[in-house]
């Protein structure tokens, strides 16, 4: 078993990245590993409510994040800095998160095994 | 310990960015491909100059930027091997 | 000696990542470490296009990986599905899907996002590009 911590950093929808990040993050965590999520930057983005990616041809795996207490993965971070970059606050999103400065994201990424950015 | 591995240059990418908001100062941070560009910005330059870095010799010489770079510690792929695993993990951002 | 596990999200041509992915993996091997398989996701699945046709004085980054593999015994392993999704499929899954071609290269073989995960779990150190 490893500590492993998925990053999403990008925006929804525009790449697969956040896609193909959850699809990870949930085969990780299926493989009895210990996986932690954190969203920064434009990757915040993946969690606000009322996305409707199916109008644009897109799969909506935005539906999949309100699974993962299914998968007992219960470390979701967001990055405070990202949040008021983009004027948004974690009532906007659509999961129960823990919001961490940037030095407790550090402090985090530190205590990973390994970490793999999207 | 963290090793840091910038591939992009931080004008077309916020991986740069990223990694230097949540580095810590006994992390390493490890310029590849287009990302040693970075240090020909004054700006960059700056943010990076805290951290022990390292570039690609052969991304640094591939562009023409061998003598711009020159003071910067310069590493072949053994290197990057070793420090991979000198270091507590990679992060490719 | 230590165990690395190598992923690879980047395409074979238009982006440098899969060079420098290649170059480190044989590097590791180099000095002896083992590299447990390269695992190739995303754009990566790219890498095993065996259409893929660089012209006769460019990098084949392909052919690399595949003369890497038959000279080490190098596993190359793509995500199934991140390899369907971007058309690039075995003769078993053109079967499957009622294609009538396949195009991924030997000796890559297709798998899950399982095998990445069992290799990190065994592997030193996981190094994406």
């Amino acid at each position: 078993m490893k500590k492993l911590c998925i990053v999403f950093r990008r925006a929804p929808h525009g790449t697969a990245h956040g896609r193909e990040g959850l699809d990870l993050a949930l085969l990780s965590a299926s493989f009895e590993q210990e996986v932690s999520l954190i969203f920064m930057d434009e990757g915040v983005l993946n969690l606000l409510k009322q996305q409707q990616p199916e109008l644009i041809g897109a799969k909506d795996y935005i539906a999949t994040f309100k699974a993962l207490p299914l998968y007992d993965v219960e470390t979701v971070l967001v990055c405070k800095q990202s949040l008021a970059e983009l004027g948004l606050s974690a009532g906007l999103l659509s999961i129960p998160v823990t919001v961490f400065n940037h030095e407790q994201i550090a402090g985090h990424l530190a205590q990973a095994d390994e970490v793999l950015v999207f | 310990m963290i090793l840091h591995h910038i591939q992009t240059s931080p004008n077309n990418d916020s991986a740069l960015k990223l990694c230097l908001r949540y580095a810590r100062k006994e992390d390493t941070i490890l310029l590849a491909g287009n990302g040693v560009t970075a240090l020909l910005q004054r700006q960059w330059a700056m943010a990076l100059s805290p951290f022990k870095l390292m570039l690609l010799q052969q991304d640094v010489q591939a562009r023409g930027l061998g003598e711009l770079l020159k003071d910067f510690t310069q590493i072949d792929y053994a290197d990057f091997v070793d420090l991979s695993l000198s270091h507590t993990k990679v992060i490719s951002w | 000696m230590s165990k690395f596990i190598v992923q690879v999200n980047s395409p074979a041509y238009g982006s440098a990542a899969s060079m420098n992915a290649y170059r480190f993996t044989k590097a590791a091997q180099a000095q002896g470490h083992s590299v447990i398989r390269v695992f190739f996701y995303q754009d990566g699945v790219f890498n095993s296009n065996a259409l893929n046709c660089p012209a006769s004085d460019e990098f084949d980054l392909t052919r690399a990986w595949t003369e890497l593999a038959n000279d080490t015994g190098l596993e190359l392993v793509n995500c199934v599905s991140a390899a369907l999704r971007r058309g690039i499929l075995s003769e078993q899954d053109a079967r499957e899907n009622a294609r009538e071609h396949w195009n991924l290269a030997s000796p890559f073989v297709m798998g899950g996002l399982g095998e990445l995960v069992t290799g990190i779990e065994q592997a030193d150190r996981v190094v994406s590009f």
